[in-house]
Parts: C-alpha cells; structure tokens; sequence
C-alpha cells in the first residue's frame, strides 16, 4: 500500500481529506484530464468535468475501501461521471447539435486537415478518437494509462473476456482505418 | 503492418493531448469548491426523526413549507419552532440533493418526493430491523 492510501485508510476528518484530494489532484490529474478528453473529446469540457470529477471524489472520499487502489478508484469516478455527461440532455441536445454543424464542409478546414493527417502520430491519435467510445475507453487504458485487465475492470467493470475481445476488436478497427488512410 | 498501437502513447501524448494539463488554477479552483462545500448545510446537522417526519408525512402528498412545519410542530418536535428558516434550509437541502421535487401552485410551493427519495424511506421502513441503520445513514449514502 502506499502512502496516499494509507493516508486515505487512516484519516478521516474533512481537513485530511481535503489534504488527500490535493495529493490525488497532483498524482492523477493529468491523466484523468487525458482520460476525460478521450471521452469527451473537448479540451473546455474535459478541464470543466475533470474538476467535478475531484469535486466528487472528495464527497465520496469515505466510501473508498482498500478493496481497490485509490488510482482505479479515482479513474471509475472518471468514467463514469464522463459517461453520465455523454448521457446528460445539454449533451444530447446542445452539443450534438453543434457538433453537427461542425460537418458542414468548409474547403480551407478540409485542407489543413489532409496536411495534418499525413503526419504519422496525428493519424494515429485521430484514428483512436475516432473509435466508438466503448473501443476508445479500453485503447486508452491499457496502452496509454498502461493498466492491466483487472485494473480496467475495476475502472470500467466490464467483465474481462469482455475487454479482451474489445481491445482485440479495437485493433483490428484501427488498422482498417490506418491502411485506409496510407 | 505490426501493432498499431506500440508507438500510440508517445503519438497521443505529442498530439492531442500536446499542452493538454490540469492547471494550477484549475487545481485551485477544486481547492475553493471543496472548502466552500464544507460551509454548504449538511444532512447530519438535522435530527433522525425530523427527517423521518418530513418524509413520512411528504409520502403521502405534496405539501408546501407551512403544513410540513405544522405537522412537525403537532408531532411535539420543536426543532424549528423558533426557527422557521431552518426548515426552509433543510428542504432546499433535500431538493438539492434530489430527494425531494417541488412545484409551484397558486403562490404556495409543494413539496413532494421524488423516486430517489421514497426509495430511500422504502430501504428504511422496509430494512429497519435487519440492518438497523438509521435513515439518515442510508439518505447521505444516496446522496453522494
């Protein structure tokens, strides 16, 4: 166990937890921000949830136990505060909705976009955002974040053999869409 | 073409998520939003049986502010009797939290349970005896 969780084991007043979320805050917060982009797919968005995502941990703070790491345990309160934005009526209705104007083809934006894509590693991460979420989620975890299966069960609890197929799935999904692209 | 997704964290980490960092300002701000939270009402700051009262006697209509402060006040419970306001604190509270839903008629605003909160009093009144938790126990475990 480490520190921070040893931390989290032992204090519980509100000035200790408020100490424990500043920890978490400098450990994990990059990563969950990245987490949370990868959901959201916008850079406003994903600052604006990953601060209620702390917001919330701190509340929920005493129903952490040792059962899992405080990391998974943070990154599900991650997920599925993301998933419930996805979910949320201004998503639906708003955002949605600007996205799709979004499409409505300009020639310069076309341009610039074929440039960028030429570019390996753009190719690549686009290729990944463009994933369905459910395939975007696990790709993230275990080759960005680097978790293992039983750590992506605990953040996501989709069964195991679950997220073998969708990462094997994801897989395959990227390489159509890279070769398509070349 | 070998796994593509060997060189994807290096990719992603040079690309989208290129200057992409929670700031200290942002971290400041959770900060602010925590200490604020700590001056917010909380629920343990009410009576087991004033918040039993007020869902029980909520259970079986909407009623507005004055009739759940009477009924309270006819129940001997004196907790807001000379302090009205505080009731007024505790069903916004409530309302905050999803427990309660409220509408307006004719000038006076209702109060009535929501599905959250008649879940709540259902586990109560149900589970009692087997568990015996007290309600407010189980209502700050829903709200979090």
């Amino acid at each position: 166990m480490d520190e921070l969780e040893q931390l989290v084991v032992t204090e519980e007043s509100r000035d200790d937890r408020e100490e424990i979320i500043a920890q978490l805050m400098s450990e994990y917060s990059d990563g969950i921000l990245h987490l949370v982009y990868t959901y959201v797919k916008n850079r406003a968005t994903a600052e604006d949830l990953t601060q209620e995502i702390f917001i919330k941990s701190y509340e929920k703070l005493s129903q952490f136990n040792q059962q899992s790491s405080i990391k998974t345990w943070v990154y599900r309160i991650a997920s599925n505060h993301c998933k419930d934005y996805l979910k949320s009526w201004h998503y639906r209705k708003i955002v949605l909705n600007e996205k799709f104007l979004d499409y409505i083809p300009s020639k310069s934006k076309h341009i610039d976009e074929e440039i960028i894509a030429k570019d390996e590693e753009n190719c690549l991460s686009n290729a990944v955002m463009a994933l369905p979420v459910k395939y975007r989620e696990v790709v993230f975890l275990h080759y960005y974040e680097e978790l293992s299966l039983a750590e992506i069960n605990k953040v996501t609890t989709v069964n195991i053999n679950t997220l073998k197929t969708r990462l094997k799935r994801a897989k395959e999904l990227l390489k159509d869409k890279m070769t398509e692209e070349v | 073409m070998n796994d593509p997704f060997t060189k994807l964290k290096s990719s992603m980490k040079n690309t989208i998520f290129k200057d992409l960092s929670f700031s200290d300002e942002q971290k400041k701000a959770v900060k602010h939003a925590i200490r604020e939270d700590k001056l917010q009402p909380q629920l343990h700051f009410w009576k087991e049986e004033t918040l039993l009262d007020v869902f029980e006697f909520l259970q079986r209509e909407a009623n507005h502010g004055y009739e759940i402060s009477n009924h309270l006040f006819q129940k001997y419970d004196q907790s807001f009797q000379n302090n009205q306001g505080q009731l007024y604190t505790l069903l916004h509270l409530l309302e905050n939290k999803e427990l309660l839903t409220s509408k307006w008629i004719e000038e006076k605003k209702y109060y009535s349970l929501t599905a959250k909160g008649k879940k709540q009093l259902a586990a109560y009144t149900q589970g009692s005896s087997k568990h015996g938790r007290s309600f407010k126990l189980l209502l700050e475990e829903a709200v979090l």
